[in-house]
């Protein structure tokens, strides 16, 4: 954790960043320093926010990075000679040397002054520092709903829906994902406004009640921790924040505060027409049929007849495509549009063999699922032909 | 002065269409505040409103419950688009009684160009009255009409006299008409750039007219050339017809009948080409939804043979002339070709939450300078 900047306090504790020494195994700084240094924005107004920040304490050395909306941090064991201090310096930079250095090289690092001076084997390099004081730091300390769950079933959650996340929508809301607590389940909701995507973990050790919108790049972020976090991780929900205690780095991203749309009330409850098809043989006519729609509005055509799904597209240069899948149907014909990108999107998420969809008529949402996987539900919203 | 003969257009806008239609349909609600809009629960925004609520402040594109707050006794009734859809198809079927040169802005507003119509001795005063009229009698709402000679007045002229109004600027009245209207009434002229006018003094658009093209263009950039026509009371945009074709087609009369198919398939390649010229020059949006052929026998009789969907190919082409030919063989006078077309408008996206994203919007155009 990165210490306060407030108190009169902090100044005495300051006195130490003019004498931090230690040295660690690359293999050992590597990956938790590229992770920490991921968040850190390219162009910052704030000079700081460049930098990471190193703290050394017992035998422990603390790495964090921030945008101010989300932190990360990493701690490592180290041993030898450890002197204790703190300091922060430009974290591209320090990821580059540490990248390029030959493989198990020890790398010690050391305070001189207002730099850092890094060695290794020949190499010497020495790095500006800005104070550590002037780093900031989110919340301290986050209270509210905690329960442990396996990496891999969060990162499912997340990576089932986080496709369907807006991008720099004026509803700030839907730039994010939600996470929605009830006690025995975890449920991810993500939606642009034109499709949307959920996902359900049943979960026992979740107690309470709660609904937090995650901010896109928190969510990012927290898909690629996971993938390399092994045994259980913990989850802080709290009031304006989430942690994730991920092994030894720590996830803290502030909460999007906003309403999520009622989500609920756009899942499609009855279905006039169910229609079950192959997902990887729709997937592929789909992408075919995808190169000559409208580039810009990406819109086809799907006619529904008794046991085929006719889809066509063009483009404004009249190059037409047209494909006729098989499907398991009977009823009504229907003719409706979509756009194909959110159909092939929904398809590339989904794992099983097969697919199904639930049509109402053109003007009403498409329910896409896995029959064999119903934890995740997809609706995408038709395109007015 | 080269004399083109003056255009004779009417803007048509239909009064609070959302909430006249509400009103139409629902006699208690007369005389009383009613909106169309979004529920104020649920972060809905106003999409119009009658003149009773306009008095008390009511404004579009106003967040629902602020509308509640300031005219607690307004009925916010929820908008049925097919219901408005229906109800402007109904008002178009009344314009093309007097033109086909129909250009729809929205459902609730359009532009005639009834420079070739020949009903009142041309007098588009007196079709405009008309019109309204008609609107009223089988409709059941009002509508203001603007008549100018080109579109740029006529809009500003429908907005003259509402609601329920008919505004007429002849051509030799534009100048004084021009001349002393305010800058702000310019289509595209907003707060921003009328402050801007202000300060260079120009309050009418007679100022504007004493600043040169090369002024205008370095205070409005691009705007500055088309801002030098419409001050001057300029407008030469065509009333864009988008009646959509249902088919297109080609065909040939020949001087010596085709008594074999093999003739009958021998033309093909020809038609086919003079066909794909025509689709070129047709816009973009269009799908082939059908493919046909017409032959006319030399008994003069006609027959068709089609198939539905696919792609203008020579081969389905071919197959639909055979087949003519197995059902009545002979000596064919005429042969055609032929694509059933299907409107293929760049299609629109529908939203899940469309109250949000209205919300949302009308939130972002509020919250601009």
């Amino acid at each position: 954790m990165p210490s306060g900047n407030k108190s009169g306090q902090t100044n005495k504790n300051r006195s130490r960043e003019g004498i931090m020494k230690f040295s660690i195994n690359r293999e050992q700084l590597l990956k938790p320093l590229q992770q920490v240094a991921s968040v850190v924005e390219r162009r910052q107004t704030l000079p700081v926010l460049s930098n990471v920040l190193l703290e050394v304490s017992g035998d422990r050395l603390s790495m964090t990075g921030t945008d101010l909306e989300l932190e990360l941090v990493a701690h490592l064991a180290i041993g030898g000679e450890v002197r204790e201090g703190e300091t922060t310096v430009p974290a591209r930079k320090l990821v580059d040397i540490c990248k390029s250095l030959p493989a198990e090289a020890d790398i010690r690092f050391e305070i001189d002054g207002e730099r850092l001076l890094i060695r290794s084997g020949r190499s010497r390099f020495t790095l500006a520092t800005l104070p550590a004081s002037e780093f900031p730091n989110l919340e301290e300390k986050t209270e509210g709903s905690v329960f442990a769950i396996a990496p891999g079933a969060l990162r499912q959650l997340i990576d089932r829906t986080a496709f369907s996340m807006a991008q720099q929508d004026v509803r700030y809301y839907l730039n994010g994902m939600l996470f929605e607590l009830r006690p025995g389940r975890l449920r991810t909701v993500a939606t642009d406004g034109h499709r949307l995507a959920m996902c359900d973990a049943e979960l026992e050790a979740i107690k309470d009640q709660a609904q937090v919108i995650l901010p896109r790049k928190g969510v990012m972020e927290l898909s690629r921790l996971l993938g390399d976090a092994g045994g259980e991780v913990e989850v802080i929900v709290g009031k304006n924040h989430v942690r994730v205690v991920a092994g030894d780095i720590t996830f803290t991203s502030k909460l999007v505060d906003g309403k999520f749309p009622e989500y609920d009330r756009v899942i499609p409850k009855k279905c006039d027409r169910l229609v079950n098809a192959d997902r990887e043989t729709l997937k592929q006519a789909l992408s075919r049929v995808a190169i000559l729609s409208n580039e810009k509005y990406r819109g086809i055509r799907v006619q529904l007849a008794e046991g085929s799904l006719r889809i066509q597209a063009n483009n404004p240069e009249q190059e037409e495509a047209e494909e006729e899948v098989s499907v398991d149907y009977t009823g009504a014909a229907l003719e409706i549009g979509f756009n194909v990108s959110y159909l092939l999107e929904v398809l590339n998420a989904m794992h099983g063999d097969a697919v199904e969809l639930q049509l109402g008529d053109s003007n009403s949402s498409a329910l896409v699922a896995d029959p064999a996987a119903r934890q995740a539900t997809y609706v995408v919203m038709p395109m007015r032909l | 002065m080269a004399t083109t003969p003056s255009r004779k257009i009417i803007h048509v806008d239909c009064d609070c269409f959302y909430a006249a239609v509400e009103v139409r349909d629902n006699p208690s609600l007369r005389g009383r505040p009613v909106a169309v809009g979004g529920d104020p629960g649920r972060r809905g925004v106003i999409a119009t409103c009658n003149y009773v609520a306009r008095r008390d402040g009511v404004r579009s594109a106003m967040a629902s419950a602020h509308a509640l707050r300031i005219c607690p006794d307004l009925i916010i009734v929820k908008p049925d688009f097919d219901k408005y859809r229906r109800v402007s198809e109904q008002i178009h079927t009344i314009f093309k009684r007097f033109t086909d040169r129909i250009e729809p802005l929205s459902l609730d507003e359009a532009f005639l160009d009834v420079s070739d119509c020949e009903q009142f001795q041309n007098s588009a005063t007196r079709i405009a009255e008309a019109l309204r009229q008609q609107v009223r009698g089988e409709v059941g709402i009002t509508v203001s009409a603007g008549v100018a000679p080109n579109k740029f007045l006529a809009k500003i002229a429908s907005d003259w006299r509402k609601p329920d109004g008919l505004f007429v600027i002849r051509p030799e009245q534009v100048n004084d008409f021009i001349g002393a209207l305010p800058v702000e009434k310019i289509f595209g002229v907003g707060r921003v750039t009328a402050d801007k006018m202000h300060q260079l003094g120009a309050r009418h658009c007679a100022d504007l007219q004493t600043l040169s093209r090369l002024e205008l263009g370095q205070h409005f950039g691009s705007f500055g050339e088309r801002l030098w026509h419409l001050c001057r009371g300029e407008d030469d945009r065509p009333v864009h017809n988008n009646r959509r074709r249902k088919s297109v087609s080609v065909e040939r009369t020949f001087e010596e009948n085709l008594p074999a198919l093999h003739h009958w398939l021998a033309v093909l390649p020809a038609l086919e080409e003079a066909l794909t010229r025509r689709l070129t020059n047709l816009d973009n949006h269009y799908l082939v939804n059908g493919l046909y052929i017409k032959v006319r026998y030399e008994d003069f009789t006609s027959a068709t043979c089609e198939t539905p969907g696919g792609m203008a190919d020579r081969e389905v082409f071919e197959n639909l002339i055979r087949s003519q030919w197995q059902r009545r063989p002979g000596a064919i006078r005429l042969l055609g070709i032929g694509l059933r077309l299907k409107d293929a408008l760049p299609a629109r996206q529908q939203d899940l939450f469309p109250e949000e994203k209205r919300a949302a919007l009308a939130l972002q155009r509020a919250s601009r300078p």
